[in-house]
């Protein structure tokens, strides 16, 4: 595919003028880049103000919650002390500012302390986002690097049992929740290797520091999330590359090539499969989403501490807001980072929306 | 002149869910070298499927039949497009020799690769050029069909330009390998009328500028009139008549030819009403018996027309017509 380089030659071509085109487009690229990226920025903000302002409808407060606590353990807890916690913690401000000391610190990565734990929320959340956020890719990643040759041989191939064998695949793998499977597997290998699987690190490995044998540790647990994330996730972009892919196969244009002598691999790799590429490319944000949001019960099965599951915790458990809001920050944070990327990537390989942002 | 295709006893069905429709069937004709055919017929009487089937180019759910042969002669000798096989041997029906030009033109180039890509690419495969040759050809090519600043055109996709425009590209890259056989599918349909006449005029020249044949693909006898020398009409998979454009247009021998005239707007009385051919083309699946018009045909003569398939019979020395109005029985009726 024309990559940038390729995109500029076509303007040398156009200007005449080289060197002066090829900084023209650059610039108007740059520009067109910067514009999506203040866009995202500004979705970020207006995620974080949603997610502040949920926070702030959660009955009660950090500090009463704090104390309550407290209280629970045996201390003693009085009005006054609620209302000193309050000052300390800049609660008794009004909403917006707030909101913007919120955000302001959010986007330098800081989060305050949870309210329960008592704990900087960094500290707390470690490597943590992203050992989620990378399960998430690397499920993502693999729903791709399969679905992409599969979902076109599927398209292409006239054998009905590849074709039917792979439907029954992808039907599986749509209807099987990512739980059930996760279940099952850990069922499965507990029965067999007395093992069953869970977590991200083996017991000994849990704190030490980031080497090679720990690293090992990690690929040795992590391949199982990826592989139930990316299970269902694979089924669905299969169907799509599929679908994608008949719908280019079957245009115009790909017989017109045929017709002109263009054959085999370079007639499927230039035409159909080159033009199913935009709309795959867009819906990988979509995708992206869809296993953000089965990470957290997959995390919870296979008590990954270390990934989503601590999400479930934090809202549903203790209704700690900091937390929560500082964890939905970051999966926003990355859904909108991969949308941005998706943005620019289109426009690279896209001439039409190339060409409307170029002019 | 000399003899350029051959196409004899094509026969050509499709595998589909509602079973095996036929949408060409025993349909013969020849053409010679600086030749222009007209093949007309309503919409679905197989033109598009015929004119495919030059360069082998039908779906995979095609079947031809085992009588048919289409012959291209060549320089280096005869080549027998129903047994080309592999993707090497089919270049020369695919691009080199034969070149087609597409119903619709926006649709027939990639919208993301560049106009000039895909021509360089075609020179590519069926020429020695370099690139740098290739692209050079093909923007004088481009220059040639009358577009203008074709340098920049080279490097635009097919959304950038109008739809005269895109057709005028696509001829000048059907024509830039040089091809003895163009085929030119409804070329002018998509377009208004005054560019259909520019695009039709800057044909006609290129074909007597490049001496090659052409089959224009056509519903319109009108268009028929101002661009071919014969003209072959098609109905249901079927030719019924054929000869030349003045002949058939004067005199139509075959009652379908005769429905399609009375269906033209003439010159001489533009306000006449305009009288389509009543009936509806029957379903592929439900084929007529015996003659395929019988169903719609007002000339009826008889039992035979629903049962026994009319032979073509010669009406004239350049003239021949299917149909049993013109056969010894039908005539001595
Ligand atoms: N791949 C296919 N599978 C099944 N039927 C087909 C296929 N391609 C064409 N047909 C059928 O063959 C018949 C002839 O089609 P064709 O496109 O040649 O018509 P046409 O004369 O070119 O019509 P038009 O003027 O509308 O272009 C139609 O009934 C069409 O439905
Ligand atoms: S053969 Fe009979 S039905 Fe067919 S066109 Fe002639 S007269 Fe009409
Ligand atoms: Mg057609």
């Amino acid at each position: 595919m024309p990559g940038l380089p390729a995109m500029m030659t076509n303007f040398e071509a156009r200007k005449g003028h080289s060197f002066h085109g090829a900084h023209e487009g650059m610039v108007q690229f740059l520009r067109f880049a910067a514009i999506r990226a203040v866009l995202a920025f500004f979705t970020l903000c207006l995620v974080s103000f949603i997610v502040f302002s949920l926070m702030e409808l959660v009955p009660g407060d950090c500090a009463e919650r704090y104390l309550a606590f407290k209280n629970s353990q045996g201390a003693q807890i009085s009005i006054a002390d609620i209302e000193a916690e309050r000052v300390r913690l800049g609660l008794d401000r009004p909403f917006f500012e707030r909101w913007v000391k919120w955000i302001f610190n959010a986007f330098q990565g800081e989060f305050g302390d949870s309210c329960i734990l008592r704990l900087n929320i960094n500290q707390l959340l470690g490597q943590k986002v992203w050992l989620s956020i990378g399960i998430c890719l690397g499920s993502l990643l693999l729903a791709y690097a399969i679905a992409i040759p599969v979902g076109i041989i599927a398209a292409t191939s006239r054998n009905p049992f590849l074709n039917n064998g792979l439907r029954i695949i992808s039907y599986l793998g749509l209807a099987l929740p990512n739980f059930l499977l996760a279940l099952m597997i850990m069922l499965f290998s507990t029965m067999v290797f007395g093992n069953s699987l869970t977590g991200l690190f083996s017991p000994e490995f849990r704190d030490a520091a980031w080497d090679w044998p720990r690293i090992k540790d990690f690929l040795s647990h992590v391949w199982l999330p990826v592989f139930i994330l990316g299970w269902s996730a694979t089924a669905f972009a299969i169907q799509t590359v599929r679908a994608l892919m008949s719908d280019e196969i079957g245009k115009l244009y790909v017989t017109a090539a045929a017709a002109r002598g263009v054959s085999g691999r370079r007639l499927l790799m230039r035409y159909p499969a080159r033009h199913a590429l935009s709309p795959i490319i867009n819906s990988l944000g979509f995708d992206l989403n869809r296993i953000f949001n089965e990470l957290p019960i997959v995390a919870l099965i296979l008590t990954l501490t270390e990934a989503g599951s601590l999400l479930i915790e934090a809202l549903a458990r203790s209704n700690d807001q900091q937390l929560a809001g500082a964890i939905i920050f970051f999966l926003t944070g990355s859904i909108v980072a991969i949308n941005f990327i998706t943005d620019i990537t289109l426009a690279i390989v896209d001439p039409r929306i190339r060409r409307s942002i170029l002019g | 002149m000399s003899r350029l295709i051959d196409v004899e006893n094509l026969t050509l069905q499709f595998d589909t869910d509602e079973g095996r429709i036929t949408a060409v069937e025993d349909v013969s004709f020849s053409l010679e070298a600086g030749e222009v055919m007209g093949l007309v017929g309503e919409s679905g009487s197989g033109k598009s499927v015929t004119a495919k089937s030059l360069m082998k180019l039908n779906a995979g759910n095609a079947i031809y039949g085992p009588d048919s042969r289409i012959t291209l002669h060549l320089e280096d000798g005869p080549v027998d497009v129903m047994s080309l096989k592999t993707d090497t041997e089919m270049k020369v029906v695919r691009g080199g020799a034969i070149s087609l030009i597409f119903q619709e033109p926006m649709a027939s180039f990639a919208p993301a690769i560049s106009i000039g890509e895909q021509m360089v690419e075609q020179l590519m495969i069926h020429t020695d050029f370099s690139k740098a040759q290739a692209r050079e050809l093909s923007i004088e090519m481009l220059d040639r069909v009358g577009i203008s600043d074709a340098s920049t055109r080279f490097g635009q996709y097919a959304f950038e330009l109008s739809g005269g425009m895109r057709q005028r590209a696509m001829i000048a890259m059907a024509l830039s390998t040089k091809p003895k056989l163009l085929i030119a599918d409804e070329p002018t349909t998509a377009l208004d009328v005054t560019i259909q006449a520019q695009v039709i005029d800057l044909m006609k020249d290129l074909v007597s500028e490049f001496g090659m044949g052409i089959i224009f693909i056509t519903h319109d006898l009108g268009v028929i009139a101002q661009t071919a020398d014969k003209v072959a009409v098609m109905y249901l998979g079927r030719l019924v008549e054929q000869g030349t454009v003045r002949d058939v247009i004067r005199r139509p021998a075959h009652p379908y030819t005769r429905g399609l005239l009375a269906a033209l707007p003439t010159l001489e009385d533009i306000d006449a009403p305009l009288t389509p051919i009543p009936g509806d083309i029957p379903s592929p699946l439900e084929r007529p018996s015996g003659c395929v018009y019988h169903t719609r045909c007002q000339e009826v003569i008889g039992a035979r027309c629903a049962n026994e398939i009319p032979k073509f019979s010669q009406v004239d020395t350049d003239h021949a017509a299917a149909c049993h109005l013109h056969d010894e029985q039908g005539e001595t009726a």
